[in-house]
């Protein structure tokens, strides 16, 4: 269709297409995504301040 | 840029897609291991399951995530993705970034473990340690992410891909 912006298929995992949909700032999934990985990385970071959690906690 | 031919660039999305659900396999293999090696009840089977958890994690995890890193990274190059153009590409290298770095400190603590299961002894009082459970669990739910994001690679392009992006329509004009 004429006048949107062409983006590439999923379906071309090689990339032959070239990528020309414009997007402004970071699409919702990203956002999304980002809490996410956020909360998890404070609940570990939590995990290893308040436990004996790490690598190496086994070579003593 | 530059592009290989299509041969080479089949083979090369080859390659990565060898390492990348290998990986992803491997790790389901491993959680088998990491819950049969927590909920055992015979000494001789969990010991084992530590002693092929660490095999495993050496021979199998190991080079499948760097290959899957470096597959990946080159596969991304060499097409119109690009590394940091587009979010689920650049997302993906993040997991797959992370993920390899938590592996490789890991096998530090596995291989304890390992070493634990190995002594003559009988005594299983060390190896009732969920941490494989956590960190197979972790990683499968990581890498199901990753090859979600390949399969449907969700719109969303970096600043940098907009700005390369209007480079190159610049540079296109005549």
């Amino acid at each position: 269709m004429a006048g949107l912006p062409r983006y590439p298929r999923s379906s071309d995992d090689a990339g032959t297409e070239t990528g020309r949909g414009s997007t402004t700032g970071a699409p919702r999934w990203v956002k999304v995504l980002g809490i996410i990985a956020l909360v998890l990385v404070l609940l570990v970071v939590v995990l290893l301040i308040g436990g004996n959690h790490g690598p190496g906690r086994h070579m003593s | 840029m530059t592009t290989s031919p299509p041969r080479l660039r089949k083979a090369l999305l080859t390659a990565h897609v060898t390492a990348s659900v290998g990986w992803l396999g491997a790790v389901a293999g491993f959680l088998a291991l990491s819950v049969a090696g927590l909920t055992g009840q015979d000494p001789q089977t969990v010991r084992a399951t530590y002693l092929a958890m660490e095999a495993t994690g050496w021979f199998v995890l190991v080079p499948f995530s760097l290959a899957s890193l470096l597959t990946g990274v080159v596969q991304s190059l060499d097409t119109k993705w690009g590394l940091f153009r587009h979010y689920w590409v650049l997302v993906k290298l993040l997991i797959n970034v992370v993920a390899t770095i938590i592996l490789l400190l890991y096998m530090q603590t596995l291989s304890s473990l390992a070493g634990v299961a190995a002594e003559s002894t009988l005594d299983l009082s060390g190896l009732g340690d969920p941490s494989p459970v956590l960190h197979a669990g972790a990683a499968l739910l990581l890498l199901l992410v990753a090859t979600t994001l390949a399969v449907y690679k969700p719109r969303g392009m970096t600043r940098y891909g907009q700005r390369k992006q209007h480079e190159e329509r610049m540079t296109a004009q005549p």
